[in-house]
């Protein structure tokens, strides 16, 4: 296995709280050792997912969705066909799997960082510098959810428009408390719009293999993304301030 | 393209097309050809109609709203055709995911010019442009998907204020899109 060695998303936190109060294993164990290991079996099991659904990302990104195959999956993963088969029952499966747990920690990650502001408008540049910086952290899953999720057949699909849309709702909170004259200039799909131009600008980026540079887009996107609500100047200051 | 691009075949291409089989490969070489020929016509044609809508107009902000009208009417006439550039492009292999990069590409001269009437055009952000773009494409493209093409004429409005309120503030453009 190239790249990340264990699923980077399961490094940060036990995913699963079935092994919450297994001992901390050395990183070297992500790959795990052939025989006996006497490792209790959730874990195993629960790491072999895991490590599929990392081997499926890397394989992806090598091969692009169409053209992997289950075994270059199990072969990044260094699982057997038939391991994959005990998790999987195919590669849209699989893919599906790893796509949404890449969402859902994309969506913690976001969701926290504009919780964690008091004020709209930096909650908003809290939101996408931790979307910024988790694509740009794990090039692989960058492209597999703003790139492959598109080839991956229509489940994926609408499951990458839903999780699109469903960051509407934190741009709509900047219309509380707004004047009327503020409020008379946005329109019913300006949210949809300014959501659906970042997601544009940033998979472009990632599909151009110029991931490493997505952190650099913070104070365009700011500015694009707060605009309709303070204005140009009030929305270029809050995006270049530190 | 209702089963999308990846489950297409030429047998269903040449049955809804009413063609032979040797027909089809007298034309295009794969299912893929096909594919691209059907996209290049689609861009060529939206774009002579917006270079065309926009050609007589002064001002820049006419300009926008003209050809805005004249894109969204050529997606509502051809809903089909607009799926295969807005839609199936991203799962249809590199060289339309490379068309699809040009079609956006071809509106960012277009938009730029509003950095010159602009009064703080120099200070706009550099990527203005591609999320401007990005932005109308994902409304097209979701009003594609939910199969309400007919709502997009109604949404120029909105769009086009979308489109010009960072260079010439909300209020000029909600004046200049109505």
């Amino acid at each position: 296995m190239t790249g990340i060695v264990i699923f980077p998303l399961a490094a940060d936190r036990p995913a699963d709280t079935s092994i919450e109060h297994a001992p901390d294993y050395p990183p070297e164990l992500s790959r795990l050792p052939p025989g006996r290991h006497g490792l209790p079996r959730e874990f195993v099991v629960h790491n072999q997912r895991e490590r599929l659904i990392a081997g499926l990302a890397e394989a992806v990104a090598e091969n692009g969705y169409a053209s992997t195959t289950i075994a270059h999956i199990t072969r990044h993963a260094a699982v057997s066909r038939r391991t994959f088969y005990e998790h999987f029952d195919s590669k849209d499966a699989c893919f599906v799997a790893a796509y949404d747990t890449v969402m859902d920690e994309l969506r913690e990650r976001v969701g926290g960082a504009f919780e964690a502001e008091k004020d709209w408008s930096r909650s908003i540049k809290a939101g996408i510098a931790a979307m910024l910086a988790f694509l740009a952290a794990e090039p692989n899953l960058a492209r597999l959810c703003m790139v492959e999720a598109l080839v991956a057949g229509p489940v994926v699909v609408e499951r990458y428009d839903a999780a699109i849309q469903s960051l509407v709702p934190y741009f709509e909170e900047g219309r509380k408390g707004r004047s009327r004259e503020v409020l008379a200039r946005l329109s019913p799909t300006t949210e949809e719009a300014l959501v659906g131009g970042m997601v544009s600008l940033i998979s472009r980026r990632i599909f151009a293999g110029r991931t490493a540079e997505l952190e650099s887009l913070l104070p365009d996107l700011v500015e694009f993304a707060l605009t309709p609500y303070l204005g140009s100047a009030e929305a270029a200051k809050v995006a270049r301030e530190s | 393209m209702a089963k999308g691009y990846q489950a297409v075949t030429v047998a269903d291409i040449v049955r809804r097309a009413g063609i032979a089989r040797n027909t089809f490969y007298e034309n295009f070489s794969s299912k893929e050809a096909c594919f691209l020929a059907a996209q290049d016509y689609a861009a060529e044609e939206a774009l002579r109609r917006v270079v065309e809508a926009a050609a007589e107009i002064e001002s820049w902000q006419g300009r926008v709203l003209a050809g805005l009208t004249a894109f969204l009417a050529a997606v509502a006439e051809e809903p089909e055709l607009a799926r295969i550039c807005f839609v199936e492009a991203h799962s249809a292999g590199d060289a339309a995911k490379q068309r699809y990069e040009e079609s956006l590409q071809a509106f960012f001269p277009l938009f730029k010019v509003g950095r010159k009437v602009s009064p703080h055009g120099e200070q706009l952000p550099e990527t203005l442009e591609e999320t401007i773009v990005g932005g109308v494409y994902w409304i097209i493209a979701r009003r594609i998907v939910e199969g309400k093409t007919e709502e997009l004429e109604s949404l120029r409005g909105e769009l086009a204020e979308f489109i010009l309120t960072p260079y010439v503030g909300a209020k000029a453009a909600k004046r200049a899109a109505s």
